[in-house]
C-alpha cells in the first residue's frame, strides 16, 4: 500500500464533511488486509465517486465505507465492485436510496447470488419516481429486503416488488403498508405464495384496495384448507378478481372457512363446482361458497350436485334468480333442499336393507344399485326400477317420492320386500312337473301333450322332409318350456308377470302385515298412473284390467259389455291366486287360462258405449267347467269372425310396467342359475352352446333387443357372452385363467401329476362332487424364502414395542404356572399345612374354620408344536383403510423428552399406515409372534403359501419347524410379499406333513388368510368355489384326524359365510378389524394353547 | 293393602328332586324314542343344539316320563310314590370354567370333630340312579373327563380318589350332557375319546308350525301372534351367517309372547325381548327391527 495513493484519497475526501473521512479511515484497516493494493484503491476511489454524486450523497459514502468489509467477505472482488457501482447509481438518483441499499447489503449478500444484486438494486430503483414519497417507499423496500430475500425465491421477490410498484400508482400509503405486511406474511406461505401473489396482482387492476385486506387475511384463511387445494382456490380468486368481483377478500375469508368444514377429499369437488360456476356467472361463486356451509348440513355431497346443477340452469335463464338460488334466498332453492334432504340414498341404508333381505329370503342377498345391473349388459336396461337376478337385489340409487325420510325408507322396504318375495315365495323355482296347489287341473302338461301330438301328426304328413325339431322343442329352463307353449309369447309372459306379482303382493300382505300400510300407499299411487281401460284395444284392456285388480282395485272397473263374462272369469282366475297356499305353478296355470281367453279375443278398439262399470271384488269361485264352455263359445265366435272379414285387430302391445314391482325376468334368472349349476357337471353334453343361448335370448319376451343397440344379432351375441361370463362359464373363445399367472396347462383336464424336482410333494385333492379324492392332484413346491433386509423386523419391534411388552408379559405368565403351587384351595393335591393348622386352631376355639386347606400344582407341562401358515396370495396386496389409530396411549412416557420421541414415532407409524396392505400386517404380526414364541419356547414353524394352478402350489419356508431362530429369518420376513393365487387345501396338507413328525403332545395348525381359497380351477365362482371350500374343509379335517388342532383366522369381513362351511365344527375367528391383527394373533395363540 | 305372606318355596335334597307333574314338551322328531332306548340300554346321551331350543326341557320331560313305567316300583325309601311311579330323579349341573372334579364327586369338610366326607352331586346321582344332566359340558375343566370316562363305558363306575373308593352306578343311572356347537368360544372342543362315549341327538329350533305351537302353549299369546313370532324366529335365524352370533331362541320368542299376553304391544315386546337381547351392533339391530316391523303391525 503506497501512502501516496492513500493520501490522494484522503485529501479528496476531506472536501466532504468529516464523517466521510472518518468512515474511510475506520474501514481501511480491515480492507487493507482483505484487498490487494489495486483492489483497495478501486474500493476507496468508488467511495469518492459516490460522495461526489450529489450534494447529500456524502451520506451514502459514509454508509458505503461502513459496510464494505462485511460485503467484501461474501463477494469476490469483481462482484464487489459491481455491488459498489449499483450503490453509485442509486446515489446519483437519491442518496437516501443508496443509504438504504448499503445498509441492507450486509444481510443480503450472503443470501443472494451475486449476479442478482444488480437486479435487486433495480427493483428498489423502480419504485423511485423522483418524489419524496417514492423515495421513502423505495428505501423501505431495501429495508425489508433482507427478510424477503432470506425466505423467498428471488423470483417471488420480483413479483412482489412489481405488485408494490403497481399499487404505488394508486396510493403510496397503501403500498407502503402492503410492503410491510408482505414482509410479515409472505415468508410463512408455502407453495401457494405464487398463486396468492398472482391473485393480488389481478386485484391491483380491478380492486386495489382489497390487496391489503387480502394480505391481512391470508395467513389465517389459507391455513384452514388443505394444502393441495390452496393453489386452486387462489387461482379461482384470481379469476374472480379479473372479472371484477368486488369482494375478493370476503371471498377469501368465507371461501376458506367453508372449505375448512368440508372433508379434504371433497374439497377438490367443491372447487370443481366453483370453477364451473365461474364460467357461467362469476357473481354466483362467492354466494355458492358461502351457502355451502348451510347446504351441506342438510344434504350430502352427492345430492349437492343435483342442487348445484339446478342452480346453474337457473343462472343461465335468469342470472338474478340464479344468484338468489345460490344465496338460498329463493323458494326454489329452499324447497329443493327440502326434497333432497328427505330423499334417501341407497348407499346409506344398503347394509340394513341387505341384512333385511337376507333375513327374509334365508340366503345371502347382496343389495346393489340398479346401475350396476345395467352395466353388466346382460339384458336389464332400466336404471330406475328394482329387480333381482336371483342372488342379488337391485334397487334404485335414490328415493325421493315422499317429503320425509322415513317414508322414503318405507318405500325402499316395500320394493325390497317385493323383490325378495320372488325369492322367498319361489317365483324362480317354477318347475314344469310340480303340481299347482289351487288349480285342480294341470293344464300345462295337457297343452304340451296336445302340442307335441299335433306336431307329430304334422311330421307324419310331411314324411321325410320333416325338419328335425326335437332340439327346438326342448327348452333349457322350465319357464322357457312353459312359455314355449304359447303362440304369442309376449302376451303369455305379460300375463304370467302380472299374475305372479299379484300372488306375491297378496302373500306379502298376509305374511308381513307390518308393511301393509306402506305397500297400500305405494299401490294406490301406482293405480293413479294407470291408463284408462276403455281407451285400450280389447286384449290390452283385459290385461290392464288384471293389472288394476292386482293393485287391489276391484270396484268400478270398466269392462267391455261384450266380454263381461270373460272379465268376470279373469277376475276369478286372479282371485284364485289370492291365497297363501298358491304357488308359482298356480300362477302358470292361471296365466295359461287367462291367455286362452284373451288370446281368442280380437285386439280391436271398442266404442265408448260398449263399456260398463263392474265390481269384481267377489266374482265367485273359478270353475273348470265354466271355463271349458267359455272357450268353446269363444272358439265358435272366432270361427264366425274368420268367415267374415276377421283379423283386423291391432298387434298386441305390452302394458305400461308397474314401477314399484320392478323388472321381473324369471327366464333370465332360471337361465343364469342353470348355467351356473350345469357348469359343474362337465362333459354331460347338457351344457348350452352360445348359439343356443342366443336363440333363446331372441325368443325371450323379457328382453327388448331393439334397434338402439345397433345390429341385433351382434348385441344378442354380446348379451350371450356377458351372460355366460356372469354365470361363470368361460366363453368359448376367451383365454381361461386370465390374471392368475402363467398358464401351464388347463386345470381340470389332465390327470395325476408326478413330482420330478426335489422338495416337490404330491397331494391328493378332495372332490366333493365325486365324494372322493383326486389322486396325486397337486404338487407342492417347497422353497426357502429369499432374504431381504432385517430392517423391517427391527422396525416392527420398535413400532410395536409397547404392545410387544404387553404380549410378552402375557406369555410369560403361562410359564411359571407350571411350577407354581397354588395354596389355600378347597381342594387339591395335598393338605396345605399352614392353612390346616390355622383351621384346626379355629376349630379348637369354636370358630368356624376356613375350608381352604389344600394346595395344587398345575401339572400340565407345555409341549406344543405349531405351524403358522400365511396367505401370500395377490389379494393381500389390498390396501387397508387408512388413518386408524391402533397404537394406544397405554404407555406414553411421562418424561417430556421421551414423550416427544414417543410422539414422533407414533406419528411416523401413522403416516406409514396410510399405505399399509394386509400383508404388511401379516408380517408385523409374525414378528410379534416370533418374539412371543421365543419367550415361551414352543416349537414353531412359519410358512407362506401361494401359487398358480395345481402343479405349482408354492410353499415358502420362513422359519422351518426344526430351524432355530436366527438373523436369516428376520431377513426372510422382509420378503413376504403378495404373490399369486391361493390353493389352500394342498398348503394345509403340506403343513400337516411338517407337523406330523413332531413328537409334541399338542400340535396346532394356525392358518392366517385374507380371503377364500382361490386358484385357477379352484374357487373363483360357483361350483369351483364350493369345490375349494370343501377341499380345504377336508384338509383341515385330515389335520384333526392326525391329532392336530386346526385354527383359522381370517381378516376377510365377509369371511363368515364360507369360513363356517370351511371350518365346520373346527374353531375359527373372523377379525373384523384388521388393525387388531398384531395384537389379536398372539393372544389367540396363547388362548388356544392354554 | 299388602299382607305379609309366608315365604313359599320348596327345598329338596338333590336326589329327591323328582319331576312330579308332566312338563310340557312337544316332540319334534324321534328324540323321545331315541332317549328311551338309550336309557334302557344304558347308553349315555349327548344333546347337541343351540341355546334355548328345548334341551333342558326335554331332559326334564324324559325324567318325568321314564318315571312311570309299567313295571312295579321296587323302591322302598321313605318318599311315598304314586302308584306305578319309580324314582328317576333329575340332577342338573351347569358347567363352568371353575367346575372341578371334586365339585362333582365330593370333598372333605371340616367340622368340630375333624373331617367329614360329603358326596358331590355326581356321586349322589350315581348312587340313587338319577339322570345326571351336565349342561354345557365343554365349559367344565378338563379333569372332569377323568370322571366321565369310567362312568360312560361298560364299567359304569365312579372312582372317588380321595376316599379311595369306587361307586358302581345304580342300574337306572344315566349320564346326559349338552353341548352347543355354535359357540365360538369353542376354542375348546370335546375330545373324541369323550365324544365317542355318547350317542348324539341333534336339536335345533323346531320348524315354524311346531314352534308356533310351543310358543302359544308356553306363553299364552294368541295363535296369530305365536305364528308371527315363529316366523320372526325363522327370519332372524337367517342372519346367523351375517354376523349374528345366535339366532333368536325359542325361549326368547316365548318371552316376547308372554309380554304380548300381558298386553304389551307386539312391536315393543319384540324389541325388548328379541332385538335388543340379540345384539348390540347398530346395523344388525336395525335390520332385525325392520323384520319385526314388517311382520308385526
Ligand atoms: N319342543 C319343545 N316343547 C316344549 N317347550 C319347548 C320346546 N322347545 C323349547 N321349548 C321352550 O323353550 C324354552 C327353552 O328351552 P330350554 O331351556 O330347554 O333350552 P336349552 O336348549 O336347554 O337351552 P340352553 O342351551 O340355553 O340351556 C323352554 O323353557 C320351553 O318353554
Ligand atoms: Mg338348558
Amino acid at each position: 500500500m503506497t501512502s501516496n495513493s492513500n493520501n490522494d484519497i484522503e485529501s479528496s475526501l476531506s472536501q466532504f464533511p468529516p464523517a466521510v473521512l472518518e468512515a474511510f479511515q475506520e474501514a481501511s484497516e480491515a480492507m487493507d488486509s482483505a484487498f490487494t493494493e489495486e483492489e483497495f484503491n478501486l474500493w476507496a476511489k468508488e467511495g469518492v465517486s459516490i460522495a461526489g454524486q450529489t450534494v447529500r450523497s456524502w451520506e451514502s459514502a459514509v454508509e458505503y465505507y461502513k459496510v464494505g468489509s462485511h460485503v467484501a467477505r461474501a463477494l469476490a472482488f469483481p462482484s464487489f465492485m459491481q455491488w459498489a457501482r449499483c450503490g453509485t447509481y442509486l446515489a446519483q438518483d437519491s442518496p437516501a436510496l443508496a443509504v438504504a441499499f448499503f445498509k441492507a447489503s450486509p444481510l443480503i449478500v450472503g443470501n443472494l447470488r451475486p449476479q442478482y444484486i444488480p437486479r435487486w438494486a433495480g427493483l428498489g430503483r423502480s419504485l423511485y419516481k423522483g418524489t419524496w414519497k417514492s423515495s421513502t417507499l423505495s428505501a423501505k423496500f431495501f429495508e425489508v429486503s433482507p427478510d424477503l430475500i432470506r425466505s423467498l425465491p428471488f423470483w417471488d421477490v420480483e413479483v412482489f416488488a412489481s405488485l408494490i410498484e403497481s399499487l404505488s400508482y394508486k396510493s403510496y400509503d397503501v403500498s407502503m403498508e402492503c410492503l410491510v405486511l408482505g414482509r410479515d406474511v409472505l415468508p410463512a406461505m408455502g407453495r401457494e405464495r405464487e398463486a396468492f401473489l398472482s391473485m393480488c396482482r389481478a386485484l391491483t387492476d380491478s380492486n386495489w384496495r382489497e390487496v391489503k385486506t387480502c394480505l391481512e387475511l391470508a395467513p389465517r384463511a389459507l391455513q384452514q384448507i388443505d394444502e393441495g387445494q390452496t393453489g386452486r382456490f387462489l387461482k379461482l380468486g384470481e379469476r374472480l378478481a379479473k372479472t371484477g368481483l368486488r369482494e375478493t377478500a370476503k371471498f377469501l375469508a368465507d371461501g376458506t372457512s367453508t372449505l375448512a368444514q368440508i372433508p379434504q377429499t371433497s374439497q377438490t369437488h367443491i372447487l370443481d363446482l366453483a370453477e364451473g360456476l365461474l364460467a357461467t356467472s362469476p357473481d354466483a361463486v362467492a354466494p355458492f361458497l358461502k351457502s355451502l356451509d348451510i347446504v351441506l348440513n342438510r344434504i350430502t355431497m352427492n345430492q349437492l350436485d343435483t342442487w348445484y346443477q339446478h342452480g346453474v340452469e337457473m343462472l343461465k335463464e335468469n342470472p338474478d334468480s340464479g344468484i338468489a338460488f345460490f344465496k338460498i334466498e329463493s323458494t326454489t332453492s329452499e324447497s329443493m333442499l327440502e326434497t333432497l334432504s328427505s330423499s334417501l340414498e341407497l348407499e346409506r341404508v344398503k347394509g340394513v336393507v341387505k341384512l333385511y333381505c337376507s333375513a327374509l329370503s334365508g340366503s345371502t342377498i347382496d343389495v346393489l344399485d340398479t346401475q350396476e345391473l345395467v352395466n353388466k349388459n346382460i339384458g336389464w336396461v332400466d336404471e330406475d326400477t328394482a329387480s333381482t337376478d336371483g342372488t342379488k337385489v337391485f334397487l334404485p340409487p335414490i328415493v325421493d317420492h315422499y317429503p320425509r325420510k322415513d317414508e322414503n325408507f318405507a318405500w325402499f322396504k316395500v320394493v325390497a320386500t317385493h323383490q325378495v318375495g320372488h325369492l322367498e315365495f319361489g317365483s324362480f323355482n317354477f318347475s314344469f312337473e310340480k303340481p299347482a296347489a289351487c288349480f285342480e287341473e294341470q293344464r300345462r302338461s295337457e297343452l304340451e301333450l296336445n302340442q307335441s301330438e299335433r306336431q307329430a301328426a304334422l311330421l307324419r304328413e310331411m314324411g321325410d322332409d320333416a325338419p328335425d325339431i326335437s332340439d327346438q322343442a326342448h327348452a333349457y329352463t322350465d319357464i322357457g318350456r312353459f312359455l314355449n307353449l304359447f303362440e304369442d309369447r309376449k302376451l303369455a309372459f305379460d300375463l304370467f308377470t302380472v299374475l305372479e306379482d299379484c300372488r306375491l303382493d297378496y302373500r306379502i300382505k298376509m305374511e308381513y302385515p307390518g308393511i301393509r300400510t306402506a305397500s297400500e300407499r305405494v299401490q294406490i299411487e301406482a293405480r293413479s298412473g294407470r291408463p284408462e281401460i276403455q281407451q285400450l284395444p280389447l286384449q290390452q284392456a283385459l290385461v290392464e284390467l288384471l293389472i288394476q285388480m292386482s293393485l287391489e282395485q276391484f270396484t268400478d272397473l270398466m269392462v267391455p259389455t261384450e266380454y263381461k263374462d270373460e272379465s268376470v272369469m279373469l277376475s276369478q282366475i286372479l282371485h284364485t291366486l289370492r291365497d297363501v297356499r298358491a304357488n308359482v305353478e298356480d300362477t302358470t296355470e292361471a296365466a295359461l287360462r287367462a291367455y286362452e281367453i284373451i288370446h281368442r279375443i280380437e285386439n280391436k278398439e271398442e266404442e265408448e258405449d260398449q263399456w260398463q262399470p263392474e265390481d269384481l271384488d267377489d266374482p265367485g269361485d273359478f270353475s273348470e267347467e265354466q271355463y271349458e264352455s267359455m272357450l268353446d263359445k269363444l272358439n265358435a265366435g272366432q270361427q264366425d269372425g274368420e268367415d267374415g272379414e276377421g283379423g283386423e285387430g291391432n298387434p298386441y302391445e305390452s302394458p305400461e310396467p308397474v314401477d314399484y314391482r320392478g323388472d321381473f325376468k324369471p327366464e333370465m334368472v332360471q337361465l343364469l342359475t342353470k348355467l351356473q349349476s350345469d357348469k359343474g357337471e362337465s362333459g354331460e353334453g347338457e351344457a348350452l352352446s352360445q348359439e343356443q343361448l342366443e336363440q333363446m335370448l331372441e325368443d325371450s319376451a323379457e328382453l327388448e333387443l331393439d334397434a338402439e343397440q345397433g345390429d341385433i344379432s351382434n348385441s344378442t351375441s354380446m348379451f350371450a357372452q356377458n351372460i355366460m361370463k356372469e354365470a361363470g362359464v368361460p366363453p368359448p373363445d376367451s383365454e381361461s385363467g386370465e390374471g392368475y399367472g402363467p398358464l401351464l396347462h388347463d386345470d381340470d383336464q389332465g390327470g395325476e401329476l408326478e413330482a420330478r424336482e426335489p422338495k416337490a410333494y404330491l397331494y391328493d385333492e378332495w372332490d366333493f362332487r365325486a365324494d372322493d379324492y383326486k389322486p396325486r392332484w397337486c404338487i407342492v413346491k417347497e422353497k426357502v424364502l429369499d432374504e431381504g433386509e432385517s430392517v423391517f423386523y427391527n422396525e416392527s419391534i420398535k413400532n410395536f414395542s409397547s404392545l410387544l411388552n404387553h404380549v410378552k408379559r402375557q406369555f410369560e405368565l403361562i410359564m411359571p404356572e407350571t411350577f407354581r403351587k397354588t395354596y389355600r384351595l378347597v381342594d387339591g393335591e395335598d393338605i396345605d399345612l399352614n392353612a390346616a393348622i390355622e383351621a384346626w386352631a379355629d376349630v379348637r376355639m369354636n370358630v368356624p374354620p376356613d375350608e381352604k386347606i389344600y394346595w395344587r400344582r398345575n401339572k400340565i407341562e407345555r409341549d406344543v408344536s405349531v405351524v403358522f401358515l400365511l396367505d401370500m396370495s395377490a389379494s393381500t396386496a389390498e390396501a387397508i383403510d387408512e388413518g386408524r389409530n391402533t397404537v394406544d396411549d397405554r404407555d406414553a412416557p411421562d418424561d417430556p423428552v421421551e414423550y416427544m420421541v414417543w410422539l414422533r414415532r407414533r406419528r411416523e407409524g401413522l403416516v406409514r399406515r396410510h399405505y399399509k396392505r394386509i400383508i404388511d400386517l401379516e408380517k408385523e404380526s409374525t414378528t410379534l409372534l416370533i418374539q412371543a414364541l421365543e419367550s415361551i419356547g414352543d416349537t414353531y414353524g412359519i410358512y407362506g403359501f401361494s401359487g398358480y394352478g395345481r402343479e405349482n402350489v408354492e410353499f415358502y419356508v420362513i422359519k422351518d419347524i426344526e430351524e432355530s431362530f436366527n438373523e436369516k429369518i428376520k431377513r426372510r420376513i422382509d420378503k413376504i410379499t403378495p404373490l399369486h393365487a391361493t390353493r389352500m387345501g394342498s398348503a394345509v396338507r403340506h403343513a400337516i406333513t411338517k407337523l406330523e413328525n413332531q413328537p409334541s403332545t399338542r400340535k396346532i395348525l394356525f392358518l392366517i388368510s385374507d380371503g377364500r381359497p382361490q386358484d385357477r380351477g379352484y374357487s373363483r365362482e360357483g361350483v369351483e368355489k364350493e369345490y375349494a371350500v370343501h377341499d380345504t374343509h377336508m384338509a383341515l379335517q385330515e389335520a384333526k384326524r392326525k391329532d392336530i388342532t386346526p385354527f383359522c383366522l381370517t381378516v376377510d369381513k365377509s369371511g363368515h359365510d364360507y369360513l363356517k362351511q370351511m371350518c365346520g365344527d373346527m374353531s375359527y375367528e373372523v377379525l373384523d378389524d384388521i388393525w387388531a391383527l398384531p395384537e389379536r394373533l398372539p393372544m389367540l395363540y396363547r388362548k388356544l394353547t392354554m | 293393602m299388602v299382607e305379609a305372606t309366608e315365604p313359599q318355596y320348596n327345598e329338596y335334597a338333590i336326589e329327591e328332586f323328582l319331576v312330579r307333574s308332566e312338563p310340557y314338551y312337544r316332540p319334534v322328531g324321534d328324540e323321545m324314542e331315541l332317549f328311551t332306548a338309550a336309557y334302557e340300554q344304558h347308553i349315555p346321551v349327548l344333546l347337541k343344539g343351540p341355546t334355548g331350543c328345548g334341551k333342558t326341557r326335554f331332559v326334564e320331560y324324559m325324567a318325568w316320563k321314564l318315571g312311570r313305567p309299567l313295571t312295579v316300583a321296587k323302591d322302598s325309601t321313605a318318599q311315598p310314590l304314586n302308584e306305578g311311579e319309580v324314582r328317576v330323579p333329575l340332577v342338573t349341573i351347569a358347567c363352568h370354567e371353575d367346575l372341578t372334579a371334586s365339585d362333582l364327586v365330593g370333598r372333605y369338610l371340616l367340622d368340630a370333630n375333624g373331617t367329614r366326607w360329603i358326596d358331590g352331586p355326581m356321586t349322589r346321582a350315581v348312587k340313587t340312579g338319577a339322570i345326571l344332566y351336565l349342561d354345557e359340558v365343554v365349559e367344565a375343566r378338563k379333569d372332569t373327563t377323568v370322571l366321565i370316562h369310567p362312568l360312560t363305558d361298560h364299567r359304569r363306575i365312579l372312582p372317588i380318589e380321595k376316599t379311595g373308593s369306587i361307586v358302581e352306578a345304580d342300574d337306572r343311572f344315566l349320564l346326559c350332557i349338552s353341548y352347543n356347537p355354535h359357540y365360538q368360544s369353542a376354542l375348546k372342543d370335546l375330545k373324541h375319546s369323550t365324544r365317542q362315549r355318547f350317542i348324539s341327538v341333534e336339536f335345533d329350533y323346531p320348524p315354524a308350525d311346531v314352534e308356533a305351537e310351543i310358543v302359544q302353549n308356553e306363553s299364552g299369546c294368541t295363535s296369530d301372534q305365536a305364528e308371527a313370532l315363529a316366523k320372526l324366529g325363522e327370519k332372524v335365524r337367517n342372519l346367523r351367517e351375517h354376523g349374528l352370533q345366535e339366532g333368536a331362541s325359542t325361549r326368547l320368542l316365548i318371552y316376547a309372547g308372554r309380554l304380548m299376553s300381558q298386553g304389551i304391544k307386539p312391536r315393543r315386546a319384540c324389541q325388548v325381548a328379541i332385538v335388543w337381547t340379540l345384539t348390540d351392533e347398530a346395523e344388525l339391530q336395525r335390520s332385525v327391527e325392520e323384520v319385526v316391523t314388517s311382520i308385526f303391525e
